[in-house]
């Protein structure tokens, strides 16, 4: 009996000794779903910006009535000489702790994102309530609107914004990135971070006032941010993103508008099952790599009123293969020539492949890089018109 | 022991006499003037040489009987002629006119006193320095009903009874096995209980009957009115909140713990049957498992398994995630939960022990308030209160859904006593994952399964055959395995062959002849 009690006093003891005390009633916290991070307005301050839901109008009256204001979301921003003295002085607006395990999206003001991203990676990377699965993203707005701009169909704006990124490869316009592959590109030696671009656009139509067409501003996601290092070098254009889209997430279907053989009209391709391959290879001293990129294709809207042939499907092959190689010549373009960063992951491929060369290279890879032969092959086959193979006009 | 002890000891000690009138004296001295002692005087063959009397307990015995005795002594040895003078010993009257089916002689008055509390009747006649004990117990019995507290859709509907004769009959006419033993021990100084250890001797654990016996002979109490004084007299861990006896009142699950070589333990006056030694996971266990086929059988198993599950940590785990682990909830939900919790009061944790509390009062109210009224006090309880404590913000919707979920689990366990152990391990759990968190929740609970590891149930590992692990047991174990593969009894019966080889049916081949 004596040895029991002992044996309890003791596990108390060690229990409170843990420091594990942290006890926090779910009602009790700002729960944050995006924050945005700029340049403060004195120099050298940072601005941080917080969209934090109100559960209770968030969710409707589940229970007792809770007096909401029917806002699900309540931003506010504060500023600091670093980000974490910024986000402390969020407290001194916030009624409810700060809760940051929830976080959906991060996304950064291009000057800032300009200036560097070294403390921002440190930050939510170094924080344990902070996640990685976090989407990041730049934005040319301002960050504060972003963030408190009521977007999508969920209720929770910052989970709209997660969906669009989740969703990414239906349009492929923009880079699923996200604090895991922004780390991951950010600590490698062969390859340069790129995330996505967001921005506000009034596509949003008023329930009460359509005739004032796109009253309401709506987060887009397209494009991309390309960084050197830890500074943003330039936005990649969204055609530009689909190029980035085969190198980085295996983008394997999209759709391209190509023109008609004979007439003005367009026809839409939907290309599936797309594969882009890199080969790298070695001599002279000078790294070489062969992009190949094989896809079939369908054919899902047709203006142009023919029947669907083999001579047209010849031509609108050659034209999806000239589109889908200018979308990749394009990205690559940018990236030998105007940015002189390696964020196509050309390096890893390379380093996988010579990984003694690799040593020498490395070092002064983004220029080695730079003056790389790119050589860029596309193969598309059309494979159906789908349910029709004949056009469609009126007789 | 005080002088009236004394007293009595010594009249209980003493042999009968031939004089008639100093037996019933001392008989009057021990039993006194009470009201339900009955004493029939008679004449043995009509003769008034040979006075007699018949001691019986107006109410135990069967007065049917008592006149069956009274014809046989006055009537029979009169119509026969018979000389009183030619029946010298209470034997002689036994065997030549006696015509009941249990008759003895009976030297010593402290066993002519236990036959007449029990039921039995004394004969006393003059000129004899014996009595005569005849069975004559007949006193009303409910009926043979279906256990309310074990119900099950398929399978016998009979329960053990308050008769511990009724009760080990039915064993008996489950199992027509010659070496299926009853043995009876008394236990209780003043309740002088009848108990009968069963066993089938040839399959029964080696030692596990002396070892019974051993305990129940340990015992030195007055009185012994329920199998619960008994339960709480032998078992291994006294101190353990875990039921370490398995106690039921369905004959069908005696006879199958007969059959795997366990002991059964009868009790008198109790429809409650004691059966040791216990494994935990028994008590998850019910006879459908068997009566059904093996799909479902394994089936609703694991429904169970999952229902004691949920009725141990579900509470601990929703307080534990709502106030320290807020990431491990998704979004989503963490949102609601956060939306209903928006307007309570309390902390989560005194909020889910609020809310068992009141269902505890419930269950309570409704288990002793008589039974039409005991329904009003659920509705009025569960509907009434849960809705409008939601409604006035004292509680959150899903802790109303959590407790609610939780209390219909612990329902789900067949065995009602040891679903009463598991809900008061839920308090230990709930408070520590309430105030520590996961870490608390792992402590209690690793705690808990140690002590679970830790208790033996007569000699046998309370938590097996899980762990220690056992190969062959394992098929009646998280899921019940077709029959004819269950063709093993437990490890620890002496014989553990039970069926012939390849039982399972196969299909008929069409072959003339």
């Amino acid at each position: 009996m004596k040895r029991a009690a002992g044996l309890v006093i003791t596990l108390i003891i060690l229990l409170s000794q843990t420091s594990c005390f942290g006890l926090r009633q779910i009602n009790e916290l700002a729960i944050v779903t995006a924050v945005g991070l700029g340049l403060g307005d004195k120099p050298g301050t940072i601005k941080v910006s917080a969209q934090i839901i109100r559960p209770a109008d968030a969710r409707g009256q589940t229970g007792a009535p809770s007096g909401g204001t029917g806002q699900p979301i309540y931003s506010i921003s504060a500023e600091g000489t670093s980000i974490f003295d910024a986000i402390r002085n969020l407290g001194r607006v916030s009624s409810r702790r700060v809760y940051w395990a929830h976080n959906f999206l991060i996304v950064m003001d291009e000057d800032y994102a300009r200036k560097g991203i070294k403390d921002m990676v440190d930050f939510f990377t170094r924080n344990h309530e902070l996640r990685m699965n976090t989407r990041v993203a730049v934005t040319p707005d301002l960050p504060d609107q972003v963030v408190s701009t009521i977007t999508g169909l969920e209720v929770v704006p910052g989970e709209a914004v997660d969906r669009l990124f989740q969703n990414n490869h239906v349009v492929g316009r923009a880079p699923a990135s996200d604090m895991m592959n922004l780390e991951e590109a950010f600590l490698s030696s062969s390859t340069e971070p790129v995330l996505a671009r967001v921005q506000l656009k009034p596509r949003g139509i008023s329930n009460k006032k359509p005739e004032e067409h796109g009253s309401l501003k709506q987060v887009e996601l397209g494009g991309a941010a390309a960084f050197l290092g830890d500074k943003m070098v330039g936005w990649l254009s969204v055609k530009e993103a689909r190029g980035l889209l085969f190198f980085l997430e295996k983008l394997g279907s999209g759709i391209e508008v190509v023109k008609c053989p004979n007439n003005d009209g367009v026809m839409s391709i939907e290309f599936k099952r797309a594969r882009l391959k890199v080969t790298p290879s070695y001599a002279n001293k000078e790294p070489k790599f062969g992009v190949r990129l094989t896809t079939e294709a369908d054919i899902v809207e047709s203006g142009c009123a023919i029947h669907l042939d083999e001579g047209i499907r010849q031509d609108a092959e050659e034209k999806l293969e000239q589109r889908l190689k200018s979308n990749i010549d394009s990205v690559i373009d940018k990236a030998q020539h105007r940015y002189h960063s390696d964020f196509l992951k050309l390096g890893d491929v390379f380093r996988n492949k010579y990984p003694e060369e690799w040593r020498v290279l490395k070092r002064d890879w983004n220029r080695t890089f730079s003056d790389a032969k790119i050589d860029v092959e596309v193969e598309a086959t059309i494979k159906s018109g789908v349910l029709k193979s004949v056009g469609t006009e009126i007789r | 022991m005080s002088t009236a002890q004394e007293k009595l000891q010594e009249q209980l000690a003493a042999s009968f006499t031939p004089q008639l009138a100093d037996n019933a004296a001392v008989l009057d001295q021990i039993l006194g003037k009470s009201a339900d002692m009955q004493q029939r005087e008679l004449k043995l063959c009509g003769s008034s040489e040979y006075p007699g009397v018949c001691c019986f307990v107006d109410g135990l015995a069967d007065t049917s009987i008592i006149e069956a005795i009274l014809k046989a002594l006055i009537v029979f040895g009169s119509d026969l002629h018979r000389d009183p003078a030619a029946m010298p010993t209470a034997e002689e009257i036994c065997t030549t006119l006696m015509v009941n089916a249990s008759a003895k002689p009976c030297r010593q008055v402290r066993d002519g006193i236990a036959g007449i509390v029990s039921g039995d009747t004394l004969v006393l006649i003059q000129g004899l320095d014996e009595a005569i004990l005849v069975s004559s117990k007949g006193w009303k019995d409910r009926s043979i009903e279906e256990p309310s507290s074990e119900n099950n859709v398929r399978g016998p509907r009979d329960g053990f009874t308050e008769s511990i004769r009724t009760n080990t009959a039915h064993v008996r006419r489950r199992i027509k096995d010659p070496l299926l033993r009853f043995d009876a021990t008394v236990v209780g100084t003043r309740t002088q209980t009848d108990i009968n250890i069963a066993y089938i001797q040839d399959l029964v654990k080696e030692g596990l009957v002396e070892e019974v016996k051993r305990r129940l002979k340990r015992i030195k109490i007055d009185a012994i009115l329920e199998s619960g004084y008994i339960e709480e007299l032998i078992e291994d861990a006294p101190l353990s909140p875990f039921n370490t006896v398995q106690s039921t009142e369905r004959p069908d699950k005696v006879a199958s713990a007969l059959l795997e070589g366990r002991v059964a333990i009868f009790i008198d006056n109790t429809p409650v049957v004691l059966i040791v030694p216990t494994f935990f996971w028994q008590f998850i266990q019910a006879p459908d498992d068997y009566y059904n086929r093996y799909w479902v059988g394994s089936f609703f198993r694991c429904v169970r398994y999952l229902a004691l599950i949920i009725s141990l940590v579900l509470p601990s785990i929703y307080v534990m995630l709502v106030s320290f682990h807020h990431e491990m909830i998704p979004t989503s939900l963490a949102l609601t939960i956060a939306s209903g919790r928006e307007v309570v009061p309390f902390p989560v944790l005194l909020e889910a022990i609020m809310l068992e509390i009141a269902f505890e009062l419930m269950r309570e109210a409704g288990l002793r308030m008589p039974k039409p009224i005991g329904q009003a006090v659920s509705i009025v309880g569960s509907l009434i209160i849960g809705q409008a404590a939601v409604a006035a913000g004292l509680v959150s919707p899903f802790m109303v859904i959590v407790v609610a979920i939780t209390e219909i689990s612990s329902f789900a366990i067949p065995s009602y006593s040891s679903s009463l152990a598991l809900r008061i391990f839920r308090f230990p759990l709930l408070i520590a994952s309430g105030t520590f968190g996961l870490l608390g929740f792992a402590t209690v609970f690793f705690a808990l399964m140690l002590h679970a590891l830790s208790i033996r149930s007569f000699g046998e590992s309370y938590m097996a055959p899980a762990s220690p692990f056992r190969p062959s047991d394992q098929r009646d174990m998280l899921l019940r395995m077709p029959i004819w593969m269950m063709n093993d009894r437990p490890e620890f019966a002496q014989d553990t062959k039970r069926m012939g080889e390849q039982q399972m049916p196969t299909q008929q081949t069409r072959k003339g002849g």
